[in-house]
């Protein structure tokens, strides 16, 4: 993370190749957050492209003493996709569980694919769904400390709350979390990722 | 421990952040109750899906694009200016042609004569461009024509086809004296005798390469020269 400040101060001098530095080692990372608020690779990429403009605009608010920069680009895109989410409220249409997972039976058939890519799909387009099942606190909190491996004072960074209520989010998110996917295997059926370990 | 109260510390259980004596009442409470054991596994379950997600690759235009939007067009560097006007130039295609030009250019200036060494006026006009170049072509006509004509085989044949033309004459006029073929061998002997046989050897003779020319002729032995000590 030195790297990052030292990426920073030149940006700030007007280095225009430490920030295109800075955006390659990032943009992965923030992209996958917005996906797993969104579930849409397009939404994620043009949310990706307003936070990177968004964090170029306010590179100079930028407090080390706060935390790291890994930490200030977080809560800039959380709160980013928090507006976004709250901002797209009303047009979102949120269909039902079910319809969800008969979008998931129509896929191509598995004897197409291999068995392990169809059980990899399958896995990351359960977890997705299951993730937008859950309600923006508990989905943030979640995919923070397990998908992004945030601990739990960075999140209470980022969230700007404390860390007994990240905590707390959290374990409800797991939970929940848990809660979709029993459902989504009983309407399934056994499904393998029941069956790991 | 109730229900709620291990269903709250699930996720602190799991990621070892309880306390001993909090996680030694846990784990009675789980060696109890079956529906606290199995929601304990669901969520450990949920970490390890979390976890073993694996990361999506964004677009490889996305990085282009929010560079596009925030620095705009970068200026290139000198150095990738440079590199762009001499990118035509390093492509195969080019330098071929190249050394094809600098080929024909060479052949040209050789044929005109010019030495690039030693430029003078008159070598830029074209008129003595044509000039030198004809007479440089007349000589390598002349060299080659010498070349072949000093060739043995050629020479033999030639002195062949002599005598044959010479020998009818002869017969007509039915000279005592038989004189030498024009031209050719010092040898005062006649040729051959019978006239059809010997045409049709002298064609055998002449079809084989240079060195089994002797041993063709056989009985009829033709002491000949060099070309050029013959005809002087």
């Amino acid at each position: 993370m030195d790297q990052d400040q030292d990426l920073l101060k030149r940006c700030l001098a007007g280095d225009d190749s430490a920030w295109e530095v800075l955006l390659r080692g990032h943009t992965r990372k923030i992209y996958n957050l917005c996906y797993r608020f969104t579930g849409r690779s397009q939404e994620a990429e043009d949310l990706t492209q307003e936070i990177f403009i968004k964090v170029f605009q306010t590179l100079r608010s930028f407090d080390a003493a706060q935390g790291t920069f890994w930490t200030w680009l977080n809560r800039v895109a959380r709160n980013h996709l928090v507006d976004h989410y709250r901002r797209t409220k009303r047009d979102r249409v949120t269909s039902s569980l079910e319809d969800e997972l008969g979008t998931l039976e129509e896929r191509p058939s598995p004897e197409i694919e291999p068995l392990g890519q169809v059980e990899s799909r399958e896995r990351k387009e359960i977890l997705q769904l299951a993730l937008g099942k859950l309600s923006p606190d508990l989905r943030e909190a979640v995919v923070l400390r397990d998908l992004h491996d945030l601990d739990y004072q960075e999140i209470a960074q980022v969230l700007g709350v404390p860390q007994g209520t990240v905590k707390s989010r959290i374990n409800r998110g797991r939970l929940e979390l848990a809660r979709v996917l029993t459902r989504m295997e009983g309407m399934r059926g056994p499904t393998r990722m029941g069956s790991e370990p | 421990m109730t229900h709620l109260e291990l269903e709250n510390l699930a996720s602190d259980y799991l990621e070892g952040l309880l306390e001993p004596a909090r996680k030694a009442e846990v784990k009675v409470h789980l060696s109890e109750c079956a529906a606290c054991r199995e929601l304990v596994e669901d969520v450990r379950r949920v970490m390890e899906l979390c976890h073993s997600a694996e990361e999506l690759e964004p677009a490889p235009w996305l990085i282009s694009k929010i560079l596009l939007a925030t620095v705009g067009e970068r200026k290139p560097t000198f150095r990738q200016q440079l590199a762009a006007f001499f990118r035509p130039a390093v492509q195969p295609r080019l330098a071929y042609a190249v050394a094809m030009a600098v080929f024909s250019f060479s052949i040209i200036i050789n044929a005109a004569g010019i030495n690039l060494r030693k430029l003078r006026v008159e070598d830029l006009n074209p008129r003595t461009w044509v000039y030198r170049a004809n007479r440089a072509g007349h000589l390598l006509y002349a060299h080659a024509e010498k070349f072949y004509y000093d060739l043995r085989v050629v020479y033999e044949i030639e002195s062949r086809f002599r005598q044959l033309r010479s020998q009818p004459k002869e017969q007509e006029k039915e000279a005592p004296k038989q004189e030498p073929p024009a031209g050719g061998s010092t040898d005062s002997k006649p040729l051959f005798s019978p006239q059809l046989a010997s045409t049709r050897s002298l064609f055998l003779a002449t079809a084989a390469p240079v060195g089994t020319i002797a041993p063709k002729i056989g009985n009829h032995p033709l002491t000949v020269g060099s070309g050029r000590s013959l005809s002087q």
